[in-house]
């Protein structure tokens, strides 16, 4: 390792002059082009801006004008976290960082002439391409389902309005009602997501409607930080959460949104909230670039973050297939940072060093009861692979709990600062 | 006190490199505010570049508990430990 990086710390800066590379560069300043403005992206368009002082000329595409955390917003449905605080404008890395930040969809790639094409008709070219356009859900995984019915039966698994109607409809369940969550297969993002969610409406549940029921209806037979949330449910919420598994045919399920009702291997429950997170892949936009494999992600060059089918795409965060990491916000984040490097040494002749990524997930069981399971990661040539990691345990004290909740506060101020500040 | 005389010295013959001391940092700036405000997590900027090494140190060895920091400080080596309190000590402390 120690060898490894001298090697890397060997590499001499030729100074970020424009100069530096004139193959990329031809005659103006090199251009990256960042699609979509979340984790990866907006992660991605800010320390490209910051580190290059300049000599980079960023351009960032995402349609939204405010970013809505998926972070806390199960939070924000528990009435500890406000919907508000969720929104975050793209203001300051236009007006500081001085990135051209373009609201509109990307709708083409052309790898072979290096452009992007908006829905608004412009097309923009790059020295490099970055991808960090989330997940699309998979037409037709939960039967029943699809995103007209997302009004009836919302996802609120990406940004936006869907976490505030989730909540809207909670609210709003009849006394004694029975809210039904149907969870995705692997792999997806945020894999404690939906349990800390099922402990947020408990949360709420149990103080405004305590005898309303949760069922769980998962397609997993094991899910992350089993034992923590089973423990915290048991203590909080006793007797509220019943959680169907495949055993029971929860890997069989259909529902129908007019009827509120789910069909788990042939047995009609009628519900009156209904939470259909679907199977996940890659935002549509990184098939369009002829990037996904059969799974639907993009498989990336660990030590780069560059799509294994072309040396000069970025691919980042969820969309992304690495190996161990999670696909969270801070893993695109981290991934981002990484990416950022190789871009700078490729298109600044700065120094290029050793990939390395971290990972935290924090969830919340119940107020002040919060509970992570983290990492640290190297690039091998195969995946990224965990070098080390740790996780919180069952039975730890209340002082504990309340820390690691206070920490996950910390967090979210430190990223969402480092993506927009 | 020994270890952290230690690692100053050491941390002396490494010290400089800021610029990997910058992309180290990229990593704790996702949790620790670069502007120095602290809201759940400590602030960590404008430190003595010795009671910076001595934290982290601490931290790897165990003696300072914290799963989160224990996990952070085990990937680092002195010389990385050097380049980033070098880094942010070139970043002034918290503002309030
Ligand atoms: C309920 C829930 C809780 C979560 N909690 C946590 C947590 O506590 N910690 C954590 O680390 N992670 C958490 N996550 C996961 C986290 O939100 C994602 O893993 C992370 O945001 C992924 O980053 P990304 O850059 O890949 O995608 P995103 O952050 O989703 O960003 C993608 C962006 O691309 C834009 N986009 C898509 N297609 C296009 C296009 N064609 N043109 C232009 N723009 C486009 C979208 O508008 C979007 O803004 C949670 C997720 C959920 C659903
Ligand atoms: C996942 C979030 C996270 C990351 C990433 C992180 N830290 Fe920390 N750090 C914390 C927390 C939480 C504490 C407080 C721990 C405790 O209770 O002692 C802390 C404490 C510290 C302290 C002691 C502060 C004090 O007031 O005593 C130092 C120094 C420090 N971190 C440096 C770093 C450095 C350097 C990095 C990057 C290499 C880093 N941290 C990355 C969360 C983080």
């Amino acid at each position: 390792m120690e060898l490894k990086r001298r090697g890397f710390l060997g590499v001499a800066l030729v100074g970020a002059s424009v100069l530096a590379a004139p193959a990329v560069l031809g005659s103006g300043r090199p251009r990256v082009v960042v699609v979509g403005g979340g984790s990866g992206g907006a992660t991605a368009a800010r320390h490209l801006a910051m580190q290059s002082g300049g000599a980079i000329d960023v351009t960032l595409v995402e349609p939204s004008r405010t970013y809505y955390t998926c972070y806390f917003s199960n939070l924000a449905l528990g009435g500890v976290w406000s919907f508000d605080d969720l929104g975050h404008s793209y203001a300051n890395l236009a007006a500081v960082h001085g990135i051209n930040v373009v609201h509109d969809w990307a709708v083409g790639v052309d790898r072979d002439a290096r452009t992007v094409t908006l829905a608004g008709g412009g097309v923009l070219p790059w020295d490099r391409l970055v991808l960090s356009p989330g997940i699309d859900f998979v037409d037709g995984a939960v039967p029943g389902w699809d995103v007209a019915a997302q009004g009836r039966m919302p996802h609120a698994y990406k940004g936006g309005t869907q976490a505030a109607l989730l909540a809207a409809q909670v609210e709003g369940m009849r006394e004694g009602g029975v809210f039904a969550m149907v969870a995705p297969p692997n792999p997806y993002r945020c894999p404690p997501g939906p349990y800390e969610r099922i402990s947020m409406v408990a949360h709420v549940l149990t103080q405004r409607n305590p005898t309303a029921k949760i069922l769980l209806v998962d397609p997993k037979e094991s899910f992350s930080k089993q034992a923590l949330f089973e423990e915290g449910w048991q203590r909080h919420y006793p007797g509220m959460i019943e959680r169907i598994d495949p055993l029971f045919g929860a890997d069989n399920v259909s529902v129908d949104p007019e009827a509120m009702t789910v069909d788990i291997d042939g047995v009609i429950e009628q519900v009156d909230v209904c939470n259909v997170i679907p199977a996940q892949k890659a935002g549509r936009i990184a098939e369009v670039a002829g990037l996904t494999n059969d799974a639907g992600w993009v498989p990336v060059d660990p030590h780069t973050m560059k799509a294994r089918a072309d040396e000069a795409v970025f691919v980042l965060g969820d969309a992304s297939q690495q190996g161990d990491m999670p696909k969270s916000g801070y893993s695109a984040n981290s991934q981002a940072k990484v990416a950022v490097n190789v871009i700078r040494h490729e298109l600044l002749d700065t120094r290029l060093f050793p990939a390395r990524y971290s990972n935290t997930c924090w969830s919340l069981i119940a107020p002040d009861d919060g509970v992570k399971v983290g990492a640290a990661y190297d690039a091998t040539d195969e995946k990224i692979a965990t070098r080390d990691s740790f996780i919180s345990q069952t039975g730890e004290d209340t002082d504990l709990r309340a820390a690691t909740f206070a920490e996950s506060i910390g967090w979210y101020r430190g990223i969402t600062a480092d993506m927009f500040g | 006190m020994m270890a952290i005389l230690a690692a100053t010295a050491q941390g002396g013959a490494m010290a400089g490199d800021v610029e990997w001391g910058a992309y180290l940092a990229a990593e704790c700036t996702t949790c620790h505010r670069r502007d120095g405000s602290a809201d759940g997590i400590p602030a960590i900027t404008g430190w003595p570049e010795a009671g910076f090494v001595a934290a982290l140190r601490a931290y790897r060895g165990g003696a300072r508990s914290s799963q989160t920091m224990q996990t952070v400080a085990r990937g680092l080596d002195d010389g990385d430990i050097a380049a980033l309190a070098a880094y942010f000590a070139t970043y002034p402390p918290a503002a309030d």
